[in-house]
């Protein structure tokens, strides 16, 4: 471990963190879809010569596990990357988290010495399977698109178009697929670039150097986040809602230990993988873990580096939900069940630090895919996004209504975007009063938004927090469950699907997770979760 | 020409640049903050400012209205559905990695927030007609609330404004101030549409009591002309200002920019790097042959999507406070000590080590004639606050206080490399212009980093916004979301799409006293890949679309690095800026005949660099004639900055006494 010079150590750490944001900012600017232009789905990263990840941009939190993964498959499938090299892969089993994030990995060389790693990870619109969007309600991996393990998509500066064709023709949209990847393939450029630039202008030892001591450095900053947790063990359990397949009320559970400087959690206990796309794979689980104590570290200037994890210990015994194995269906592993787990780790924590930890969130992406032949233009259309919900409610504050939380943070489409672009209307988007936990703090409100098919079309949904509520903290109450409503157009003879719902008011209720075809004139209505309260209700000011 | 004087509002002082005629005259006022006019009215009267004076003025009135939460009390009528739209917003939190967050302010309370039955579909089509009844409803009970302005904001009204007219002319006869959406801001994106219109109204009716007090001073003496400066960097009458005061929310660096973009274009540079440090923040923006403009402003973390100059702001500043984090790094910023106390050599009680007291410490402020001698500063201060984080270092002095400036100099290069590495230009094409009483302390520094040769340190760096002012040019925007395929659009149909943007424009210029040939009209496209959500803005010379296209791809191929000619490209916006062009000053500052003696040294003094301690003379500003050299290291000291000249930079003043600075070759 050098002796790092303070000055040194802040300006370094400010490069470094810059070489990932401009990454991040050529790949938003770059890119082609509306899912990286617009919704911002995507991570950049720069690792050390050793594949230890040094700074991450403040991107994606669900990525944050799941970088420093990508990079060790990629070094030990080819041992080494010579220069010029990007290799790309998307295999969740193999450094990916789900199928549509696609990640590229590069070495940054100068003068033939190895100065380090840039990867980059967005999220594409489609990858192929079984419907697009390519976030099906599956039951293997290879019914939701195509399996990239980690392959060399250039060589020595060169291309190798074969590669990018065999991604593109397996897209439902190969021109918006070849135009995200041209992008993600600029913002490695741009940060092997700025990593040489850095090493010409600083050394390439000193550059190695801080690469370490930014590493010690967050370690540091962790060590004293946990000597100030008290110790003890802290056990919380939750319950994922279903697989879409039938299975029900799925447990997660973690016992935290907190020990000096040192931590440990242990997922023993929790429910063996399961047959729907629920499965997060450990990259996923690392990244709900990393993201809790990215936020319980106050200091938003502290690197995102491999330095966090140094006195962390994960414990994910293998075939179970927050370890999956191959070849288990894991699209809603990556954005439900990555929010579960962070909401049974913010849990744990809370018996530790009350006053930092809030009640849980909406606690789900609210997933909903429309897709199919668009009767202005004769082609396709496939429309995804996530919707938002209820934050928890804290010891400082209500929750924010109507927010993105933990592990997501896109934006939404514009209501006159989407309706330019697709046969939709949206007929209601608001907050849906109420649906936040009653405490001492109120949780967050969810939203409600309501679409009109203009067309026949198939609508996946893949939503969480349908049956268990957000649970509130020391006396809060829990927020109100989501709803997914179908309100069917006139005259319309429901699907196989939809038969025997329950039936309230003038629309039936949807499952947490399902896929069927609707017709033109029906509606679909999310009403999203609220956010638990936090103390009692009655000592509300 | 007719007499015109500039007038800028600045937290500490009041800034006044009157050019009579003959030559520029600058005043420097403390600022009144009660009532900013007092001191605007009284710096006329002194500098006896006469009948038929254009009267400039650059104003935070609306800004800080929003910032302090201020405004008047505004009631929203949407779409039935749609009234959450501002409260949700793009659905996203501020901060990434934080648990919890404090109650979100929203410029319309929840009890003035009304929605009325109505639909517009994207193509203009009526599919629910207007229910008046609820709009009288709402009306009443916005009254009954206390409202005192109106956002009329609906779905798709860029498509179709008559129901946006309707209820306007209902709330007009109310005696409400209306602030309507397809008005104000004709382009899609409900929320940012919303967001502009809202804080419009929320702004304008305090923008109007303040110009018709200004207005008043005014009339007592003849009959001077209000121009007031908005955030694209152009000037717009007072009445414009009074109805549509959210173009001026983001203003406060805009004058700066056009007055460092005039002074150096006057002395020959038209590629600039600006840098305006002030005392919590920097401010740097870059002109390649024109200032660069922007519609992705902010307020308060509320979207005003009227146009701005590109502005990139980073949080480090004169007051900038060094800390020790947990971790051992040596932090500077965010905190900042602010003008109140101030760093601790200003003795009000300041007690963190910042930015300006590492300067001092290291002989780079002079203690004696900080702003023009009318405030002392002190060392000991400075040194007592320093030698306690010194120790938690285990550093000495000197070597935090440099340590200091290489951190805080490495945010703002960080900020430079922001506004054109990542857009695509090299800075060491361009000329680093610093401004503000603090940038020239560090630019040249900075231009080191960045490998600019040349940096140009105005003659009054302290009131380049109060030039700017009586430089800028009279400019109003106007845009429309069509959205149409190019591929299916005529030229005929571009022709005709402009019409009405273009007469609204003539007759707008028209009515502030522009002649037909002294109108410059700027037409522009909004184009994008149809399935993309951004789009590029490409300037055309006439409506031939195919020439449009081609351009665009060629625009984005540069910016973007790829462009994809088979693709098909979707019209989003129609844009147009008229400008109304005005005489200048010709003399900037009046000039002066060659010196050929060797500029005169003041005194000496010991300046600290790259770990040593150098001998360097110090110049005083205002004995520096055109032909002076200037060779690092030195100081130059002048009442409203101190320019620090490091090793290796050799200077000469122009013409208009300007220092031009260059980077000795081999050095730096």
């Amino acid at each position: 471990m050098i002796k790092a010079d303070p000055v040194l150590l802040e300006i370094m750490k400010s490069l470094l963190t810059a070489v990932a944001e401009e990454m991040g900012g050529t790949l938003g600017r770059t890119g082609y879809s509306p899912n990286i232009k617009e919704r911002r789905d995507f991570s950049c990263a720069v690792f050390d010569a050793k594949g230890d990840m040094t700074a991450q941009a403040a991107h994606i939190p669900v990525h944050l596990g799941a970088m420093p993964l990508s990079v060790k498959a990629a070094l030990e499938r080819f041992g080494s990357l010579a220069e010029g090299d990007i290799v790309v892969l998307n295999d969740p089993y193999a450094g990916g988290s789900h199928l549509p994030d696609i990640t590229m990995v590069s070495p940054a060389y100068m003068d033939n010495k190895l100065l380090g790693y840039v990867a980059s990870r967005a999220h594409h619109a489609d990858v192929g399977g079984i419907s697009p969007g390519s976030m099906p309600l599956a039951k293997e991996i290879f019914q939701e698109g195509l399996i990239i393990p980690p392959v060399k998509l250039q060589k020595g500066d060169e291309i190798d178009d074969s590669v990018l064709d065999l991604i593109t023709r397996n897209s439902r949209t190969p021109a918006e697929r070849r135009g995200d990847l041209s992008a993600q393939i600029a913002a490695q450029h741009i940060g092997i670039r700025r990593l040489q630039e850095l090493a010409k202008r600083y050394s390439q030892e000193l550059l190695r150097d801080y690469m370490a001591a930014l590493q010690d450095y967050a370690e540091r900053m962790v060590r004293d986040l946990i000597a100030r947790m008290p110790d003890g063990r802290y056990t919380f359990r939750d319950y994922m809602d279903d697989d879409g397949f039938g299975n029900e009320d799925i447990p997660i559970v973690v016992t935290v230990s907190v020990e000096e400087d040192k931590l440990a959690l242990d997922f023993t206990g929790t429910s063996p993988e399961v047959a729907g796309g629920i499965n997060a794979v450990a990259s996923v689980t690392l990244s709900a873990v990393f993201y809790v104590i990215r936020c319980l570290l106050t200091d938003d200037q502290v690197p995102t580096n491999a330095g966090i994890f140094r006195p962390v210990k994960i414990i994910a015994p293998e075939g179970t939900l927050v370890n999956a194995r191959f070849p288990r269906a894991v699209a809603a592993g990556n954005v439900e069940t990555s929010q579960r787990i962070t909401d049974v780790v913010l849990g744990a924590f809370a018996q530790a630090l009350p006053d930092i930890v809030p009640a849980a969130s909406q606690g789900t992406m609210n997933n909903l895919t429309i897709g199919g032949d668009d009767p202005r233009t004769g082609g396709r259309f496939a429309y995804y996004e996530t919707i938002a919900g209820g934050m928890g409610a804290s010891a400082q504050a209500d929750g924010l209504s109507g927010i993105h939380v933990h592990m997501t943070n896109t934006l939404n489409t514009p209501v006159e975007a989407m309706e330019y672009a697709y046969p939709l209307r949206v007929t209601r988007y608001e907050i849906r009063r109420g649906s936040g936990g009653a405490g001492k703090h109120h949780g967050g409100d969810g939203v409600y938004r309501e679409v009109e098919l203009l067309a026949d079309a198939t609508v996946t949904i893949l939503s969480e927090r349908r049956r268990h509520a957000p649970f509130g903290l020391f006396g809060g109450e829990p927020g109100n469950k989501g709803e997914n409503r179908y309100f069917p157009a006139e005259g319309e003879t429901l699907p196989p699907e939809l038969k025997g719902l329950p039936e309230k008011d003038s629309y039936r209720v949807l499952p947490g997770k399902v896929t069927f075809p609707a017709a033109k004139g029906a509606r679909v209505g999310i009403a999203t979760p609220g956010g638990g309260g936090y103390g009692a209700p009655m000592k509300r000011r | 020409m007719q007499p015109i004087v500039g007038v800028d509002i600045g937290g500490t002082f009041t800034d006044f640049v009157y050019f009579p005629g003959d030559e520029i005259h600058i005043y420097k006022l403390l600022s009144t903050k009660k009532d900013p006019s007092t001191a605007f009215l009284k710096g006329l009267d002194i500098l006896d400012v006469t009948s038929d004076t254009l009267v400039s003025h650059g104003t935070t009135v609306a800004t800080n209205a929003v910032l302090e939460h201020k405004g008047a009390r505004t009631a929203l009528i949407t779409t039935e559905g749609f009234r959450d739209v501002l409260a949700i917003g793009r659905q996203t939190r501020p901060k990434l990695y934080r648990l919890s967050f404090s109650e979100r302010w929203i410029p319309v309370p929840e009890d003035l927030r009304f929605e009325v039955s109505e639909r517009v579909a994207a193509d203009g089509t009526v599919l629910i007609p207007l229910d008046m009844a609820q709009v009288e409803q709402a009306l009443d009970k916005a009254l009954e609330n206390g409202a005192e302005a109106l956002a009329i904001s609906l779905l798709f009204s860029f498509a179709n404004p008559t129901h946006e007219q309707v209820i306007k002319q209902m709330a007009l006869k109310r005696g409400l101030f209306v602030s309507v959406s397809s008005e104000i801001l004709p382009e899609y994106r409900e929320f940012e549409r919303m967001s502009t219109t809202v804080i419009n109204a929320y702004v304008s009716p305090i923008m109007d009591r303040y110009i018709g007090s200004l207005e008043e001073g005014l009339q007592r003496r003849g009959n001077c002309i209000l121009w007031i400066m908005q955030s694209s960097g152009g000037i717009i009458g007072a009445a414009t200002a009074r109805s549509e005061a959210v173009r001026t929310a983001l203003s406060g660096p805009a004058a700066g920019v056009t007055g460092a973009f005039h002074v150096a274009s006057l002395a020959g540079y038209d590629h600039i790097i600006t840098f305006d440090m002030g005392g919590t923040s920097s401010d740097v923006s870059l002109a390649d042959g024109r200032i660069r403009r922007t519609a992705e402003g902010n307020i308060e973390g509320w979207p005003v999507r009227v146009p701005m100059i590109d502005i990139h702001t980073v949080g480090a500043g004169g007051g900038s406070i060094a800390w020790r984090d947990v971790g051992g790094s040596l932090r500077v910023g965010p905190e900042s000590a602010g003008s109140e106390p101030g760093p601790a050599c200003y003795r009000r009680g300041g007690r963190d080590f910042t930015v300006t007291d590492a300067n001092l410490l290291l002989g780079r402020l002079d203690p004696e004639h900080f702003l023009g001698g009318r405030m002392s500063l002190d060392r000991a201060a400075s040194e007592e606050t320093a030698s306690s984080l010194a120790r938690k270092f285990g550093m000495s002095k000197v070597d935090l206080a440099e340590g200091v400036i290489r951190v805080a100099n490495a945010r703002m290069e960080q900020a430079i490399r922001v506004i054109s590495i990542e857009r695509g230009f090299d800075p060491r094409d361009f000329t680093l212009l610093p401004f503000g009483g603090a940038g020239p302390m560090h630019a040249l520094e900075m231009a080191d980093a960045l490998h600019i040769s040349r940096v140009l340190v105005p003659r009054y760096p302290g009131v380049l916004s109060a030039l700017g002012l009586i430089l800028a040019d009279f400019v109003k925007d106007y845009s429309l979301t069509v959205m149409r395929e190019m591929e299916e659009v005529t030229s005929g149909e571009l022709t005709k799409a402009f019409e009405p943007l273009l007469a609204r424009g003539k007759s707008d210029m028209a009515s502030e006293g522009f002649e037909e040939e002294n109108i410059v009209l700027e037409k522009a496209l909004d184009l994008r890949y149809k399935g993309q959500s951004f789009e590029l803005v490409v300037p055309i010379e006439s409506y031939a679309v195919a020439e449009a296209v081609k351009s665009f791809h060629a625009g984005h191929e540069k910016r973007y690095g790829y462009a994809r000619p088979d693709a098909p490209v979707e019209l989003v916006n129609i844009r147009l800026t008229t400008r109304g062009v005005r005489q200048r000053p010709e003399a900037i500052y009046a000039r002066r005949s060659t010196s050929s003696n060797p500029a005169a040294v003041v005194s000496q003094t010991q300046v600290r660099f790259g770990g040593a301690w150098h001998d360097a003379p110090v110049y005083e500003r205002e004995l520096l004639l055109p032909g002076h050299e200037i060779v690092g290291p030195a100081l130059v000291a002048q009442e409203d900055a101190t320019t620090v000249v490091s090793p290796g930079w050799h200077g000469r003043v122009d013409e208009w006494r300007n220092i031009v600075f260059i980077r000795r070759k081999g050095e730096g």
